[in-house]
């Protein structure tokens, strides 16, 4: 009931459509007993009938009318059943476009949390297979269901109006038909979820192998890949059939169970008429409409079949739905328009993934226009400390400041719109060269978004890629060197203007030059911005107004300038020592 | 080739043509048996079924007469269950056959396709959204089971129907047959109408799919670019605009499919009326009224099958719009190949010989140009020099990622290739600038490349690049499961498990490309140290930007403007005071220095 509320929920907008539709059904199925009726009025006047030759002779208009309606009749029942069925066509794509978006939304708003425990391929599937499986539903489904109850009810009716103790007959197997589908439907739901899960791990399987397509080839691993992949497939073949077999071990009991309803038929309407309780004619009534009830009786174990299906389907993409995002606005949260001055305060910061602790009691500030560069040790959590200011992830304990306020007291969209990140793992995504520099700032003048590849000294050799500015890159900047890359993501961060600028090991894979051209644009930007470097050379590290060497505990182990620390015998001092 | 993007249509390069269909059949075909058996028991189905009517007439004509015929009554009804039980049963069977052949031909379609992705160069991987190479193997493959599954059985019951109703008819009488068959001309003419406007209808719905997948793969691997960059609105939009093109694609592609059958119904309707006038009539008299009434029956019988072609039709042309898209990738040219009678590369010794090599990556842009140089077995060799000028490229061309546009690489006198790829990649060990880890434990990442190296040698390998006591302080040690991409690492920590993975490969020959740009310097340190003893009689090119890392090593190649403009040791460059020095004292004069 839940889902069907739920889908009805999501058809806000083409609820009119679809009941029109399903009123359409309802007249459709009704017509469809028309046109046998001509047919019959035909037969029993102009063929069969005791004055058929006569009738012929004196009514040939009536037959001709006849004619024309039967065919009059049959094009309009066309029509009304293309109409019905874009209908549904129309509210299926409008419930799934719908679904669609607000997937979409979940998906980008999820905290990385989120990302930690569903894979690329699962979401995928969901917003994949299981949407069609949705579609089919309300596009098949309740259509045929409703078709079997018109169906149904209509002939039970008719069926009582000429006899009842026949019509009882023939309703006695309906029970016997229930009962089978109600443990036909317990016993194939697992095998539906079963189904796909399999699907979403083949899913995964793939899509690892295409992103991860260098690494297998550098590894000369496509044997291993492939017998991985195929162990998947098989699985989710040998699912397939295993859903298709239930199926199939039930689909004798209720086909011979529906087709019996003519047996019946025939036997206990013969006994009927042999005693004289019905007439012969009523007999043929009886027999021209066995259809109407087995036909709906046969197509009810499709039905449940593909309503577990849905419900396999359904319920991964409700999960999705409804599934909250950890960090987002609060209500109370700060309106603050105006540029952001770029002040940022740690106060007593302690962070941990799960159990484990990554910063410990981390406390500094930097005032608006200042540059601080933060090194330690592989794993020391510095990536996760700047990631506590645009609030990828939350604090556990104390606060991060922007301007003096609780960033969990300012408005997401405000608070990532002033902060511009290149980030270690760069992601650029296939577009163009200009698309993938403007992405925060969609609305950049071109010569803005020159102006920024040059400041991040990308601006050369983006003039010698095929189409300059114009050239598509590929998923993830594939065809670009890892400095290349880098400079983009540069060139992308600064195109937002950022009010805080924070560039995670942004040139370790750029030469000297490159990074001392940086630096000094870095210097001379036209709007102020404070910035946070995550460094792992002195070069990059040696003018910022403030150093911070994170520790192996996820304290603050040195804080100073670089004539500071250098005095000092610690991490920074060696470093320094080794790069000299 | 020219890159593709999520918001651009691929282009179908061939033209609708029934080898489409023919390629399909030639996966049934390797079931051929199991299909003529499914079909054996259809047709033996089929003629009980017909046995049922007759029960029913015979029942009606002589068992309703009076108690009497009771009994005869109740054995024409056990008669009568009897043939519905054994119908029943062959349905069963022959459901069972077709579900088992279906299943296996997807399976066999979606293994051909994922084994021929594997020998697909970088290029095919590099031009086009991943997303668009998921949906074919996943999504595309499930669209064509329905065809396979029960598209070719019902197609020849139907054909086979089809035959018999016509002969029947006219064998009953030959003017109303043609009556009937006047409609198939009419007919034609619109099935032809709609199944062109059908087809390109079809292809639009899977261009548009296809675009809209790959939007959404690309924002869920890039969802944090997306929110640090606040894009979300803007990224909504995007999505429902491809959103919005499919759906429009999808109606306007049912408006084409929902009109067969009902155009069907009117064509079969409009003959059966035809038949009773011109039967009853234009030749009063010259035929029997129980002909006429027959042939209205008949006639009946004779489109229900068409009918039901006409909807396998629609089955067949959307899936086809699938099938050209499988059957595309499947016939995506693999550029770098074994050639005929490669052979196995023998062990590697570690020469290494650029012969007047020329690269490109498309015509109008030359990376590389007539670049010779030699490498002798077990030196160690740096490529330094501005970033783009190559030097990854080079190192690419080693391990035969890319063909040459000209010129050979040597590796041991032998022209790599020459010999298969497997056997030369197994022997190289190249740990690439993205150090992608797979979903998995860490051990299962390390022993990537050599699947029967022992634990101990893993341990050895973490412990030479410093990572080893980190991997021990974890909860599940070296059994502990890291997600997607290594997400739960940091980027160093990754950097440093590809290293371990790399050397535990144990490769002749090894590449390092910018290996240690995420690690911190303290820990270079220490993994340097490790390193020059595994380095010690092995091939080994290095790209590294920090100087400090390479100065020691045998030969220093400085690559710009398509090939090397000096090489030599580090003393030797520095006296020559070319590009190295200019680099070297740059780097010498900052304060701190590198």
């Amino acid at each position: 009931m839940f889902l069907i509320k739920w889908l009805w929920k999501n058809m806000k907008g083409d609820r009119a459509v679809y009941s029109t539709a399903l009123f359409l059904t309802v007249i459709c199925q009704s017509m469809y007993i028309i046109t046998p009726s001509i047919i019959q009025r035909i037969t029993d006047t102009y063929l069969v009938g005791p004055e058929a030759a006569e009738n012929l002779r004196t009514g040939t208009d009536h037959l001709v009318f006849l004619l024309i309606i039967m065919v009059g009749f049959t094009l309009l029942r066309a029509v009304i059943q293309y109409t019905a069925n874009m209908c549904y066509e129309h509210a299926s794509q409008g419930i799934i476009y719908r679904i669609r978006k607000v997937l979409f939304d979940k998906i980008e708003t999820q905290s990385a949390a989120f990302y930690d425990i569903y894979r690329t391929g699962d979401i995928m599937t969901r917003v994949t297979g299981d949407l069609e499986m949705v579609r089919h539903s309300i596009a098949w489904i309740i259509k045929v269901t409703l078709e079997c109850i018109v169906l149904y009810s209509a002939t039970m009716v008719f069926f009582f109006s000429i006899d009842w103790l026949m019509a009882l007959c023939m309703i006695a197997l309906t029970p016997v038909i229930l009962l089978i589908t109600r443990s036909f439907k317990n016993v194939v739901g697992p095998y539906y979820v079963d189904l796909r899960e399999k699907m979403s791990d083949l899913n995964t399987c793939a899509e690892e192998n295409i992103s991860g397509n260098r690494v297998v080839k550098a590894f000369a691993r496509e044997e291993e890949e492939i017998k991985k992949f195929d162990k998947k497939n098989k699985d989710y073949n040998e699912a397939n059939k295993k859903a298709a077999f239930t199926w199939l071990k039930y689909f004798p009991g209720l086909e011979i169970t529906a087709q019996s309803l003519s047996v019946v038929c025939l036997v206990f309407g013969g006994l009927f008429v042999i005693w004289g309780r019905i007439t012969l004619g009523e007999y043929a009534a009886f027999a021209g409409l066995v259809w109407t009830l087995s036909n709906p009786m046969r197509t009810l174990g499709n039905i449940i079949n593909d309503y577990q299906r849905f419900t396999a389907s359904a319920n991964k993409i409700i999960e999705l739905y409804y599934a909250h995002p950890t960090i987002l606005d609060r209500e109370d949260a700060k309106d603050k328009p105006e540029r952001f001055e770029g002040k940022i305060e740690f106060r007593n910061v302690s962070f941990s993934y799960g159990k484990k602790e990554v910063l410990k009691d981390i406390s500094f500030t930097v005032n608006p226009g200042e540059t601080v560069a933060i090194m330690g040790a592989t794993g020391t959590g510095k990536t996760t400390l700047v990631e506590l200011i645009p609030r990828i992830y939350d604090v556990n304990e104390g606060m991060v400041l922007v301007d003096d306020t609780d960033v969990r007291r300012l408005k997401l969209k405000q608070l990532r719109g002033a902060i511009g990140i290149a980030a270690q793992d760069v992601l650029l995504y296939s577009d163009t060269i200009e698309g993938n520099i403007s992405f925060g700032n969609i609305d950049l003048p071109e010569d803005e978004v020159e102006k920024y590849a040059k400041a991040a000294d990308a601006h050369n050799f983006i003039l010698h890629t095929s189409d300059g500015y114009d050239t598509i890159i590929g998923e993830r900047g594939v065809g670009l060197s890892g400095g290349q890359k880098q400079r983009i993501s540069l060139a992308r961060a600064l195109a937002v203007k950022p009010s805080i600028l924070i560039l995670d090991d942004t040139t370790s894979a750029v030469d000297l030059e490159t990074e001392r051209n940086i630096q000094t644009a870095l210097r001379n930007l036209d709007f102020p911005c404070t910035k946070i470097i995550i460094a792992q050379r002195i070069s990059s590290a040696k003018d910022a107004d403030k150093i911070i060497v994170l520790g192996k505990d996820g304290r603050i182990e040195e804080i100073g300038t670089h004539s500071e620390l250098i005095e000092k015998d610690g991490y920074y001092r060696q470093v320094y020592e080794l790069q000299k | 080739m020219a890159r593709n993007k999520f918001d651009i249509d691929e282009e179908l390069e061939t033209p609708f043509d029934i080898r489409h269909l023919k390629r399909a059949l030639v996966y049934a075909g390797r079931y051929k048996k199991r299909i003529a058996l499914a079909l054996g028991l259809s047709i033996l189905a089929a003629v009980a079924g017909l046995t049922s009517p007759l029960i029913v007439q015979y029942a009606l004509d002589n068992c309703m007469k009076g108690p009497e015929t009771i009994p005869g009554l109740l054995i024409c009804g056990g008669l009568f269950l009897g043939v519905i039980v054994l119908s029943v049963l062959l349905a069963q069977t022959r459901a069972k056959i077709m579900t088992r052949v279906g299943q296996d031909i997807i399976y066999d379609i979606r293994k051909d396709l994922y084994k021929h992705m594997q020998d697909l160069p970088f290029e095919y991987y590099d031009s086009r959204p991943h997303g668009k190479i998921l949906v074919r193997v996943i999504n595309y493959v499930n669209s064509v089971s329905d065809l396979m599954t029960n598209g070719i059985i019902n197609f020849v019951m139907e054909m086979l129907n089809l035959v018999i109703i016509v002969v029947f008819m006219f064998f009953v009488c030959w003017q109303l047959a043609l009556v009937v068959l006047a409609g198939l001309p009419v007919y034609g003419v619109i099935i032809v109408a709609i199944k062109n406007g059908q087809r390109k209808a079809w292809q639009q719905v899977s261009n548009k799919s296809s675009n809209l997948n790959a939007y959404l793969h690309e924002s869920i691997v890039g969802v944090k670019v997306s929110q640090v960059f606040t894009r979300e609105e803007v990224n909504a939009e995007i999505n429902d605009r491809l959103a919005k093109s499919y759906r429009k694609a999808w109606m306007k592609a049912v408006a084409f499919s929902n009109m067969v059958w009902p155009s069907t119904d009117i064509v079969s309707i409009s003959t059966r009326a035809a038949i009773y006038a011109v039967g009853l009539l234009a030749i009063p008299g010259g035929i029997t009224l129980g002909t006429i009434f027959a042939m209205g029956d008949y006639c009946a019988r004779f489109w229900q099958p068409l009918m039901n072609l006409s909807n396998l039709m629609n089955t067949f042309i959307n899936a086809t719009a699938y099938l050209e898209r499988i059957f595309e990738m499947l016939d995506e040219p693999v550029t770098v190949t074994d050639k005929i009678g490669a052979k196995e590369m023998p062990e590697i010794k570690g020469d290494v010989r650029f012969d007047n090599v020329t690269f490109a990556y498309d015509e109008s842009a030359v990376i590389l140009e007539n670049l010779s140089f030699c490498v002798k077995a077990g030196e160690s060799v740096a490529l330094v020099g501005p970033t783009g000028a190559g030097k990854t490229t080079i190192v690419n061309l080693i391990s035969r990622f890319y063909n040459l546009n000209g010129g050979r690489v040597l590796i041991d006198e032998e022209d790599i290739s020459e010999v298969t790829l497997h056997s030369l990649r197994k022997q190289m060990g190249i740990m690439l600038q993205d150090s992608f880890i797979f979903s998995g434990t860490i051990m299962e990442n390390l022993k990537y490349g050599r699947l029967d190296a022992t634990d101990e040698e893993a341990y050895e390998a973490c412990k030479i690049v410093g990572i080893h006591d980190y991997i021990c302080s974890l909860k599940e040690g070296y059994n502990t499961v890291v997600s997607e991409r290594g997400a739960g690492l940091s980027g160093g920590q990754k950097q440093l498990i590809a290293f371990a993975r790399t050397i535990l490969s144990n490769p002749k020959i090894l590449v390092l490309d910018e290996a240690t740009s995420s690690i911190d310097a303290k820990t270079e340190r220490y993994l340097q140290q490790g390193l020059n003893h595994l380095l010690k009689g092995r091939t080994s090119f290095i790209i590294a930007h920090r100087l400090s890392t390479i100065r020691h090593c045998d030969k220093i190649m400085y690559i710009s403007n398509k090939g090397i403009t000096e090489a030599g040791t580090h003393e030797e460059l520095i006296a020559k005071k070319g590009d190295y020095y200019k680099l070297y004292t740059a780097q010498a004069i900052s304060p701190a220095g590198v």
